[in-house]
């Protein structure tokens, strides 16, 4: 096991330096760069401009770029913000915490309803219920994300129940702390809802599946033979098997902790990580992309990783090593 | 099965709202009392000329531009990054904005010396940073050092200098600082004056150390950035907002002795989009908001239901223009960036007077702005009262006059309506302009339809961003452009753009002489109007390039949108400027 994990990790590193090759060079070809909106400006002179396109290195080939870039990451240090002037990591991680808190609560989300629902369908397959959850489980995977938080901002602006967007209310620091704690849940619902409710169906569709699978297999068939009671077989046998699967996928939810939000954050006006990337990209803040694009794809590798190391440890069956 | 989609949805939200309604109750616990100290006013305070009002109240602006990225003065800029700056950093001189007098600020008078390249400010006494720190003059020479400073480029060094020679700053006493300029300088109160004083005990450290760029972030406590505005940061929460609260040293105060500031918070909030903003405000959920003509119907009809109104505030400052490219010179493949025969007609102002006859002005207001804009017959909109020049040659929507011109100038069209130049070329161009303004797209096509009836060509390009500027600034492989600019102000500001070597000299920039005798005294306009003090002679010479360019039309002008401030009735003291900010003086901003 610990060579597989060794090679795989060893892999990461071409895989890696083919992302930030691929995404440095789209960056540099795509028209324009940081300096477009300082030239569109009348009262910037050109000197000025000059002395900035020298002290970002914008002068320079795009190779050389990439060179220094990379001496720079290999190093650990992801540069400077070039809007922020601020070190990229410390940028990154004042908004991480707000996504990794959405992807959670979103996780959980999806986890706590798609479970049940799944199973309740599979028990009482081909009943109206288990219709009526195929039903809206194919309608939230096939409405597009961003559709549905702007679907979530229009409601919450009829309703007025549920705030607009953002992570917390104008008065919020005025706030007793109990008062702050319930102020960032109620900012959190919707936003957890619309990024939830996607991952929920496919979930869910995936346990039912799974559920079947089991409950027709030998061994169910022995035991309601002995005259196992139908509780007990249910969520003492098949569900234990059955969310095996389900298991492996925590995994890949690993890699969408940070990067998974970008189109809910952005509609939303929710202040995290994927606000700031999308931002950043259009300013063209080289850096901050690229620091990005690396955490976002190291992540999605180490996710693939931790998701056939689940695998290996809820299956005894499957084993890396020769 | 979309149908089914909204009810699901609907009694699922239905349930989380009610669960959550018994929930959120303890989120309306007691606030916490705001505390508001009052140490003892400065000597040389500032008394406003207003009555006197009363404290409290909470004034929320939404900034759609996402916030500040910065607080470092040298660092800064974008607009956002530059308002929040200027709200705690003041400079020696402010402006009144209804009047577009300067008057004093950090300094309460000033004086210029008989070689007008002398100027001399007498600081106020008793003036003290939001931490109780002592202002002095060490702080305006500070300030200036840090702009000088090699190891920290930034954008006003060169503002700041007249032909890279910097100006000379004293320290004469610890209350008077004295500047001398290197030539008479015209805009040097306006733009030296109302340049902010950093303050020199808070940031020597960093100048000490060089890292003066990487300060004030927007990591820093909101305590280390002192004010000496009217406001300080109380806290500031990226993405989300700014709030700001009373300095306490601030140095107006009313007649009956009462510090300004009458707010108790200024709170700005962060969207990333114009419409979150105008909706936001439409609710009634902010105080201010820039509408956009297009919106003023609409908003308007909230005015009841959210107590606030929509001022008109007449035309806007931004001047919309198109021009054709007239750069004779040749790219490094040899090829020249504009087909030569067409650059002829560029080149013929005939040809550029009969455009701008063909152009149906109020056809665009009408069709675009809703009968909300203004047209422009030259590089002022009316909206910079001061420097508007009226008496300019126009261009009334006029098809006949157009082809009366055309038909001087050579050309000519053949039975279906085309137009020929006098070598038997068809009169075709492409007219490029970016995709990101939905309004400057509509009069592209408007444009587009108006030269068809002259019998011209034209095909409509949209580019992003990045491309455009490319096009105009460096590549110059482009017939014609379309771009609105945000004018207003000094007509220095306007250099770049009317010198012929100028940067952005959209039609011929950079060139090494001018390539016309009105380019050429267009020149020598723009740098007589720098060198002098006496603001009769410099409008004189302004207004000589206002006539120059409506004649010539480098530039065609084409119309401003009228520009619509919505405003809460609940304040007392807004006084909204025909250009700017309304903001300006918020300090004497008080509940009715």
């Amino acid at each position: 096991m610990k060579t597989y994990i060794l090679r795989r990790l060893l892999l990461m590193i071409p895989m890696l330096l083919g992302v930030s090759l691929l995404v440095f060079v789209l960056v540099y070809i795509s028209p324009g760069n940081y300096l477009d909106v300082l030239k569109a400006q009348r009262d910037i002179p050109a000197e000025f401009i000059a002395k900035k396109e020298r002290e970002l290195g914008l002068d320079r080939p795009w190779y050389m770029q990439y060179v220094s870039w990379l001496g720079r990451t290999v190093r650990g240090d992801f540069g400077e913000s070039w809007s922020y002037r601020i070190p990229v990591i410390e940028l990154l991680a004042q908004r991480a915490p707000a996504t990794l808190a959405l992807s959670l609560t979103s996780l959980v989300f999806a986890w706590a309803i798609a479970v049940p629902l799944g199973v309740f369908a599979a028990v009482y397959r081909n009943s109206i219920f288990d219709k009526l959850s195929a039903l809206s489980a194919y309608a939230a995977l096939s409405i597009p994300e961003f559709f549905l938080a702007l679907l979530a901002v229009i409601f919450a602006s009829q309703w007025g129940g549920f705030p607009t967007g953002g992570l917390s209310a104008i008065d919020h620091d005025y706030l007793s702390p109990v008062g702050q704690l319930w102020d960032y849940v109620h900012h959190l619902i919707l936003p957890t809802i619309v990024l939830g409710i996607g991952g929920a169906a496919g979930l869910m569709r995936v346990m039912r599946t799974n559920m079947l699978d089991v409950i027709q297999s030998d061994y169910v068939m022995t035991a309601r033979a002995k005259g196992v009671p139908g509780n007990v077989i249910m969520f003492r046998h098949v569900l234990r098997n059955a969310i095996n699967p389900l298991v492996t996928s925590l995994g890949f939810a690993f890699s969408g902790l940070l990067s998974g939000a970008v189109l809910v954050e952005n509609v939303m006006n929710y202040p995290g990580l994927g606000q700031l990337i999308f931002q950043a990209f259009m300013r063209k803040d080289r850096d901050v992309v690229m620091a990005a694009v690396i955490i976002g794809s190291s992540m999605l590798i180490i996710g693939n990783l931790i998701a056939d190391i689940l695998l290996a440890w809820v299956d005894p069956r499957i084993r890396y090593d020769k | 099965m979309l149908s089914l989609r909204p009810t699901v949805l609907n009694s699922l939200f239905r349930g989380v709202a009610i669960t959550l309604a018994a929930l959120l109750i303890p989120a309306c616990a007691p606030r916490q009392k705001l505390k508001r100290e009052f140490p003892p006013l400065p000597k040389d305070v500032d008394i406003t000329t207003k009555p006197p009002g009363r404290y409290g109240g909470i004034y929320i602006s939404v900034d759609p531009g996402g916030g500040p990225n910065t607080f470092n003065y040298l660092v800064a800029e974008d607009a956002t990054s530059m308002g929040a700056i200027s709200t705690v950093l003041e400079g020696l001189v402010r402006r009144n904005a209804m009047t577009e007098e300067i008057i004093p600020g950090l300094a309460k008078s000033w004086e210029i010396g008989p070689d007008n390249k002398t100027y001399t400010f007498h600081l106020r006494e008793g003036v003290k940073w939001s931490d109780g720190a002592p202002f002095s003059a060490d702080d305006v020479v500070f300030t200036y050092a840090c702009i000088y400073d090699e190891r920290f480029p930034n954008r006003h060094a060169s503002d700041y200098s007249i032909d890279g020679k910097p100006f000379k700053v004293e320290k004469i006493d610890d209350l008077t600082v004295r500047f001398i300029t290197p030539d008479i300088y015209a805009p040097f109160l306006e733009m030296v004056g109302g340049g902010s004083i950093l303050p020199k005990h808070a940031l020597q450290k960093f100048v000490d150390n060089g890292t003066l760029m990487k300060a004030w972030n927007i990591g820093t406590h909101p305590r280390e950035i002192v004010s000496t505005g009217m406001f300080r940061i109380a806290s500031f929460k990226p993405g989300e907002r700014l709030v700001y609260e009373p300095n306490p040293h601030y140095w107006r105060a009313d007649s009956a002795g009462q510090r300004l500031p009458y707010l108790d918070l200024s709170i700005t909030k962060f969207v990333r989009d114009q419409n979150a903003s105008l909706a936001a405000f439409a609710t009634g959920q902010s105080d201010s908001e820039n509408v956009s003509p297009a919106d003023v119907e609409w908003v308007r009809r909230g005015e009841k239901a959210h107590n606030y109104t929509v001022h008109e505030r007449g035309p806007s400052t931004v001047c919309n223009f198109l021009w054709f490219n007239q750069n004779p010179e040749k790219d490094k493949s040899g090829k020249p960036f504009v087909e030569p025969y067409k650059l002829k007609w560029f080149q013929d102002v005939r040809f550029r007077q009969a455009v701008s006859y063909g152009i149906n002005r109020e056809g665009i207001i009408k069709g675009v702005l809703f009968g909300r804009g203004t047209p422009l017959w030259g590089p002022e909109t009316p909206a910079n009262t001061k420097w508007f020049n009226p008496d300019l040659q126009k261009y009334p929507y006029s098809p006949e006059q157009a082809r009366e011109l055309l038909k001087q100038a050579g050309f000519r069209w053949n039975e279906a309506g085309e137009l020929f130049d006098s070598a038997g070329n068809r009169v075709s161009f492409s007219l490029n302009t970016n995709q990101e303004n939905p309004i400057r797209q509509h009069m592209a096509t408007v444009f587009k339809e108006n030269m068809k009836d002259l019998g011209i060509e034209v095909k409509l390009q949209l580019l992003d961003f990045g491309t455009f500027v490319k096009k105009i600034g460096e590549s110059y492989d482009y017939e014609c452009g379309m771009l609105g600019l945000t004018g207003g102000g000094d007509p220095v500001g306007g250099m770049s753009v009317y010198l012929s070597s100028g940067r952005m000299h959209e039609w011929y920039p950079n060139q090494k002489k001018p390539a016309t005798a009105w380019e050429a005294r267009i020149d020598e306009l723009m740098m007589k109007q720098l060198k002098t003090l006496n603001l009769a002679e410099r409008k004189k010479y302004w207004f000589e390039v206002q006539r120059i360019m409506s004649e010539q039309l480098p530039f065609i002008y084409l119309i401003t949108p009228n520009s619509y401030e919505g405003v809460k009735d609940r304040w007392e003291n807004v006084e909204i400027p025909k250009a700017g900010g309304i903001t300006w003086n918020l300090d004497e901003y008080y509940l009715k």
